[in-house]
């Protein structure tokens, strides 16, 4: 057998109940279920997370607005037939990663693409992903406290944590005092 | 229309695009040098966090207090993460992980030159937060502005929480400076050895630097290795001397007219041994990542064949 970094997972965060899915990275793994166990060691190290979503990455239509004024074929990985229902993420403007902007029913990817762009488009997306329900992982809400909040007792991985600005002060005090 | 008008016309528009601020993503045409500088500087950045990981990662049962060895074991697991979101960058780019750690393995890929240096005392540990954590905060908050929009953002999540690393490393400095002869002695000692080399992190003089016009022009670095090095110094001498530390170049000295410090002349000689392969721990550092690639190659095994499984199941 091959030495195998296993298959890519795009991974999706939501920072708190409510908000929307952000995209953090991937993960590899050879599965859904250890693709989120991944994704949690990886992106949830400070208390910035209270669920994950993941998705193989290779099942992701992908389509920049350069490439679709381009008049790139939006050809689907999806097999296009009866409606299913598809997540919508979109990258606005130039700064920032792909948000979950909705939901579509469609029969297939490039369909969901349209329908997104005809529901999303006033948004400025400069870039679209398009994945079919069922190829998406939830993290389980049940496990969500073990999962995430022991983040929340290691205060010591906060910057502020650490009064270094007080230090300095104390130093430069203390010098003025020696000169004097 | 030859090919080459229309590769013409089409890096016309890349540099426009690049030149109004927009970033570069997955799909949108580049040249094949952008992608090629962009995969060697990611996976090199990635290979960086990960042997990042053993010149500290010795400390952690050496660590002088259970809170420092909690603060270290955090970092260190930081460092790890870094390593996966920048890998991540670089395979949005085509370049897969087999291939990147292979080259890392074989010792084709380059690293930063300052993880080929011995971490001696536990005030090794307070210098690599102040200095080396302090210059790459500087060059990753300047590559946070990168015209490619995963290595961008990879950036943005990285100096969030690098913070943390600079901050917890000046507090031991100040502990130690602080404290009994003998810890400021230590922390003198491990300013002596890691000042210069923390230096040379900025990289070549930029005269001596061949990439760097390629990489300003599209965007990639939006600033010059000895603009950099040269705000780290204004930066850090102040501090040293609030430390109390006498740092090791006697040419150092304020000038007035311009507001910067000047320097001495690093030694490039020793920058080049160190960056070909030949620094006090290239060595150990390789055999230990090769080490931990072959030790775990039984966990990938197994998770290859439950991988294999679930997929028949399914």
């Amino acid at each position: 057998v091959s030495d195998s970094q296993l298959s890519r997972f795009e991974v999706f965060v939501q920072g708190r109940k409510g908000a929307a899915y952000v995209h953090a990275g991937s993960v590899h793994a050879p599965d859904p279920e250890l693709a989120l166990l991944n994704a949690r060691d990886v992106f949830s190290r400070r208390p910035n997370c209270h669920s994950l979503w993941v998705v193989p990455a290779d099942r992701i239509l992908r389509r920049t607005v350069e490439q679709l004024s381009a008049g790139a074929e939006t050809d689907s990985p999806a097999t296009p037939g009866k409606s299913e229902t598809f997540l919508v993420f979109g990258k606005i403007g130039h700064r920032g990663s792909h948000v979950f902007l909705g939901e579509t029913a469609a029969a297939g990817s490039s369909q969901a693409l349209s329908r997104g762009q005809e529901a999303f488009g006033h948004l400025d997306v400069t870039s679209w992903w398009i994945v079919a329900e069922a190829t998406r992982s939830i993290s389980a809400p049940e496990e969500a406290r073990a999962w995430f909040d022991p983040a929340k007792d290691k205060p010591f991985r906060d910057h502020a944590f650490y009064p270094v600005e007080t230090f300095m002060r104390n130093l430069g005090r203390g010098r003025r005092q020696q000169a004097r | 229309v030859n090919s080459s008008n229309i590769d013409d016309e089409r890096l016309r528009q890349f540099e426009t695009r690049i030149a109004r601020g927009e970033k570069i993503e997955p799909g949108d045409w580049m040249p094949e040098e952008y992608r090629r500088q962009l995969i060697r500087m990611i996976s090199q950045h990635a290979h960086s966090e990960i042997v990042g990981m053993l010149p500290e990662g010795g400390w952690i049962t050496r660590a002088p207090s259970l809170r420092r060895k909690l603060v270290l074991l955090a970092k260190v697991q930081d460092e790890g993460g870094h390593g996966q979101y920048l890998y991540h960058a670089a395979e949005t780019l085509g370049a897969t992980r087999e291939e990147m750690i292979e080259a890392l393995h074989s010792g084709r890929a380059k690293y930063s030159s300052i993880f080929n240096y011995p971490a001696a005392a536990w005030a090794d540990i307070g210098m690599i937060g102040w200095l080396v954590d302090t210059a790459a905060i500087l060059n990753q908050t300047m590559l946070a502005r990168c015209s490619y929009g995963p290595y961008a953002r990879a950036m943005i999540r990285i100096c969030a929480e690098e913070n943390f690393h600079r901050k917890q490393g000046m507090e031991i400095i100040y502990y130690l400076t602080q404290g009994s002869t003998a810890q400021r002695e230590m922390a003198q000692q491990a300013v002596d050895r890691w000042w210069w080399p923390t230096l040379m992190m900025f990289g070549p003089h930029d005269a001596d630097s061949p990439n760097t016009p390629a990489l300003m022009r599209w965007g990639i670095k939006t600033r010059t290795n000895d603009d950099l090095r040269q705000e780290f110094i204004d930066q850090t001498v102040p501090e040293a001397e609030a430390f109390g530390l006498t740092l090791p170049d006697s040419q150092l000295r304020f000038d007035e007219g311009s507001g910067h410090w000047r320097f001495g002349e690093i030694d490039w000689d020793e920058f080049r041994r160190v960056i070909s392969g030949h620094g006090p721990c290239n060595q150990a550092r390789l055999e230990a990542r090769r080490r931990a690639h072959e030790e775990g190659a039984w966990v990938r095994a197994a998770l290859q064949a439950y991988g294999a499984r679930q997929n028949e199941a399914a």
